[in-house]
């Protein structure tokens, strides 16, 4: 199986289990996990069910694109559904299944792995699943985002797309996997690391950065003033991804770490408070009409 | 008597939990079963996604039990002819019998009117109804989670109930999920729905669904399994108590599988390929008839078999991938040598006040060289600093980024690789040993005093903000790096002023807090617990301990072997009688309150025993200034209990406190010269005779 048959399919069968298809935000983020269709979608009553793929950049994992299996930038296949339903990991089973894995012929296990993001003051509760032996997804369900609890709690199933087609094809290389017929990853993607990485290693200014970061931070607390929830929350992931880049830089010390995951933290937990606000004032429109909020139902899941 | 059978079948609960909730759910019920006074004998299993209770002896009915009921006091009960009032026939109506049936009682406020009552003991299924759901809400998890709508709280989301007595179910809801006889099989190999009736039902039909129950059972399987696959390929499983513990709880049926990795891999350092195998991937090493590692490898598998090979090569697939992965990291990391890597570990934060970790290294380095010259190791002290110095750069390699239960140990090998010499690299590579009570040592002296000076650091430190355990808090493991400390100078043999060094450990930190004098003074006793503990484990007495903990101990090896003497002297028959004189010596003068010994007047002796202790006294001295300068406790203590008679005499004869204050002060001088002396060794007072 390719790479974007692998998306695809998911695609269809997470559409065909009630999943909106979103698609993956444009503002660089860490993990799909920030994409607004999952941090501010977890937050309040209203249930919400959805999937996409998100290009995740992660500048200090970069390698040049020499690493078989490190990138800056890697593809991630999110599904998240709000009230996680009582037959999640039946659900889960079945994808294995519409990606041509018949678990009986397997090993599939799920082992404990939490989940804590301090900067988005986020954290679940969940497992890794692994199939022989290979963890090839990661499984939570939400507790905590933006420093509140959440109740009803979402359930997230983030696969790693990579590293799936990669065990799925037992491909040694990440750059050698088919992403279309006749094409590999690496002819699409390579030069991409090698230049992502110098950059991020070698080439950002640092200046630049700290005054982006500044300057981001400031205008998402104006937006946050101004009751722009979106757009302040957009800003908050500039200051995020201007931090990871400092980071791999090596131009944050430790003693200022600390302080400026703080600042970020701050900034997505004012942006999920203003968003829990902002939905109520909307009525919560995504909550069924006749009934009062506590008993919505979770919407049927059709079947395949 | 009756059967009785619980199942709560989860999503997949976590392996390191599994026993504690076992153990906590057979406690939980049976306790609260017996507060409604319900006895059985139970028994727990588990596997990845159930917890199973049952017992085989549970009484039908609780016992029937007497009530009483104390209604108003006699008093009120009763008029002045002691005829029942409206009040006692209102209570007696509403227990239910006639006014006749009161009797009175005695309570520390009065008499009362009261009625013993026969309750009819219920149905145990009613009780068990009532308690399983509240003990098993209550039990606690390292983690809990809420899910779904938020309702519940507990360590996973729970899918179905059985509970039966005698084979009817026994009817209640526990996180909305209805009791009844229903569970279902393997996630993957039979999910079906199995309907049971009993105990002996439940577990035959479980096992038929690929569901091994017994956790016991399933280790034992997998242990056989590694020793008949290993076998065949001439190898032998590493013996990984632990590993095969936690493999256990992480399926519902034992399953191994055998692979291989590529034989190519064997040649990158072993402790790497270990912990990627035992850690990461929780697979079972083997080694070959010669004891080398071999390429073979058994994975757990939560199935019956491996009937595609999928599994087999899957495993071998990733365990090859992190193979490839450490190799890279090794050509990779292996670039850049430890020396131009420390400036980089001021990125990475050693405590918020304390600083950075390079200027932990940067201190630790300087207190290693001048421990090094303290310890009498000066031509060590150049390598000691190296050491030092390189101990840390590992931390930012990507291997140990990768591999962080590595650290040290990567650290020492790529030292080796980068050509640091021999006592460098093991320094290194040891450091970070001993991690706890039963742990070795650093090899040599190299390591050992950079391992002191690191946790001599890290101690004075926190010491010097205050951030001192308490109780069972202890967040920073500071007495785990206080029994560091103690180990290698008992165990290594070093000798070591230790509030010196404390001192210049302190003084090497530039953060404000406790001065050196205060940190010693705080930081010296925490240490001396260390080897009280250690003195304990070594089977020496209590009073032995205490005799020498409680005199001037900066050096601790010293103070060790004073605690040997005193346990190998005090079987001497003269060693008994001087230390009870010595409590006596050690009362006269705290009653007098003499704290140093004066000028000895011998013109001012006049009684015979008292000239003969001084004699004996002056004569013994000398060799016991020369004998405990050599350390030579046991011989010292000989001659000190050679005195001992003496002393006795001098007591039955002498009158220490006359009205004349020259001759009282001149005896207590002599009394308080001995202690001074023979305290040096121990405080003989404090022994036990």
């Amino acid at each position: 199986m390719d790479f974007q048959t692998l998306i695809l399919k998911l695609s269809e069968y997470w559409a065909s289990r009630g999943c909106l298809i979103e698609q993956p935000y444009d503002t660089e983020v860490g993990a799909g996990t920030m994409h607004p269709a999952t941090f501010l979608r977890v937050l309040g009553p209203e249930p919400w069910r959805c999937a996409y793929v998100q290009p995740s950049r992660r500048p200090a994992d970069g390698r040049y694109g020499e690493n078989p299996f490190r990138l800056v930038k890697h593809y991630q296949f999110q599904v998240v559904i709000k009230p996680s339903p009582d037959d999640i990991q039946d659900l889960y089973v079945d994808s294995l299944r519409a990606i041509g894995i018949e678990p009986a012929d397997h090993d599939l296990r799920f082992e404990e792995d939490n989940w804590e993001s301090p900067t988005l003051g986020a954290w679940g509760v969940g497992w890794q699943v692994l199939l022989d032996g290979m963890e090839i997804t990661q499984f939570t369900y939400f507790q905590q985002a933006g420093g509140i609890d959440l109740a009803p709690c979402t359930a997230e199933i983030t696969y790693g797309l990579e590293r799936l087609t990669m065990f799925l094809t037992r491909t040694r290389n990440v750059m050698d996997i088919e992403w279309a017929p006749g094409v590999k990853y690496g002819e699409v993607r390579r030069q991409d690391e090698y230049e992502v990485s110098k950059y991020g290693f070698e080439t950002a200014d640092t200046d630049l950065l700290r005054l982006l970061f500044e300057k981001f931070e400031a205008e998402s607390r104006r937006c946050l003033e101004a009751g722009l929830v979106v757009p302040a929350y957009e800003t908050a992931l500039k200051c995020s991804h201007t931090f990871n880049l400092l980071d791999a830089r090596g131009a944050v010390s430790a003693t200022e770490r600390v302080g400026v995951i703080k600042r970020v933290r701050d900034l997505a937990v004012g942006c999920a408070k203003a968003w829990v606000a902002s939905r109520e004032a909307l009525g919560h429109p995504l909550l069924p009409r006749e009934l009062p909020a506590s008993e919505a139902p979770m919407p049927e899941a059709e079947e395949a | 008597m009756s059967e009785f059978l619980l199942e709560i079948l989860a999503e997949e609960i976590p392996a390191g939990v599994l026993s504690q909730a076992r153990s906590d759910l057979l406690r939980g019920l049976a306790d609260a079963l017996a507060a409604e006074r319900i006895e059985g004998t139970f028994f727990a299993h588990s596997t990845s996604r159930r917890l199973v209770l049952f017992s085989r002896d549970l009484p039908e009915v609780q016992e029937d039990h007497e009530v009483e009921s104390v209604g108003p006091s006699v008093r009120v009960a009763f008029d002045a002819d002691g005829r029942p009032t409206r009040a006692a026939e209102g209570f007696a109506r509403g227990q239910g019998v006639a006014v006749e049936a009161l009797r009175v009682v005695a309570t520390p406020k009065g008499e009362y009117v009261s009625v013993r009552k026969i309750v009819e003991g219920r149905f145990t299924s009613e009780i068990l109804a009532e308690v399983i759901p509240t003990v098993v809400s209550r039990m606690s998890f390292p983690r809990m989670m809420r899910w779904g709508d938020g309702r519940n709280t507990w360590i996973r989301p729970v899918h179905s109930v059985i509970c039966l007595l005698d084979g009817l179910v026994v009817p209640f809801s526990l996180f909305g999920v209805e009791s009844g006889r229903t569970t279902f099989g393997h996630r993957t190999l039979a999910p079906g729905r199995i309907v049971v009736v009993g105990v002996d039902d439940y577990v035959a039909r479980l096992r038929a669904s690929f569901v091994e129950p017994d956790a016991g059972v399933r280790r034992r399987t997998l242990a056989e399994k590694a020793e008949a696959l290993a076998a065949e390929v001439g190898c032998s499983a590493v013996e990984d108590s632990d590993l095969l513990d936690t493999l256990a709880h992480l399926v519902e049926w034992p399953g191994l599988v055998r692979g291989s990795f590529e034989a190519a891999y064997l040649d990158l350092p072993e402790e790497i390929l270990v912990t990627a195998m035992r850690e990461h991937q929780k697979v079972l090493p083997t080694r070959d008839a010669t004891g080398a590692l071999a390429a073979h490898f058994f994975a757990v598998a939560d199935h019956t078999g491996d009937p595609k090979g999928h599994i087999a090569r899957g495993n071998e697939w990733v365990l090859n991938a992190r193979f490839a992965d450490a190799r890279f990291f090794w050509d990779d990391d292996g670039k850049l040598p430890l020396e131009e890597r420390v400036p980089r570990l001021a990125r990475l934060s050693f405590q918020e006040k304390l600083g950075d970790t390079l200027r932990k290294v940067e201190r630790v380095e300087a207190l290693a060289d001048r421990l090094a010259r303290d310890l009498g190791l000066a031509d060590a002290a150049p390598r000691v600093a190296r050491a030092a110095r390189l101990a840390r750069a590992d931390l930012v390699t990507d291997m140990v980024r990768e591999f962080p239960d590595l650290q040290g140990i990567v650290g020492g090998l790529y030292a080796r690789r980068d050509g640091e010499s021999e006592s460098v690299w093991q320094a290194i590579y040891d450091h970070y040993l001993p991690a706890g009570a039963d742990d070795s040592l650093p090899r040599a002296d190299v390591g050992r005093v950079v391992a002191l000076a690191d946790r001599l650091d890290t101690l004075a430190g926190f010491f010097a903000l205050g951030l001192v355990p308490t109780g069972s808090r202890d967040p920073y493991a500071l007495r785990r790096a206080a029994l560091a400390v103690v180990r290698i100078l008992l165990e290594g043999n070093l000798r070591l002023d230790l509030p010196a060094a404390i001192r210049a450990a302190r003084g090497l930190h530039d953060v404000a807090g406790a001065t050196p004098e205060e940190t010693a003074a705080s930081l010296h006793p925490f240490l001396l617990e260390r080897v009280r503990f250690v003195l304990e484990r070594r089977g020496f007495r209590h009073d032995e301990i205490e005799s020498v903990l409680t005199t001037d101990c900066p050096d601790v090896t010293d103070a060790v072997e004073r605690v040997a003497a005193v346990a190998a002297v005090r079987k001497l028959p003269d060693f008994a009688p001087l230390a009870i004189a010595f409590k006596r010596v050690q009362n006269i003068l705290t009653q007098a309150g003499v704290t140093t010994a004066g000028e000895l007047d011998p013109a001012l002796m006049s009684d015979d025993s008292e000239r003969q202790l001084a004699g004996d006294f002056f004569q013994a001295r000398g060799i016991l200034d020369e004998l405990v300068g050599a350390r030579r406790y046991e011989e010292a203590l000989s001659v000190m209990a050679s005195l001992g008679p003496c002393l006795d005499r001098f007591f039955t004869d002498v009158m220490v406190l006359v009205d004349d204050e020259a001759v009282r002060r001149n005896r207590l001088s002599l009394l308080a010269a001995m202690r001074d002396q023979f305290f040096r060794v121990a405080r003989l007072s404090e022994i036990q005779a």
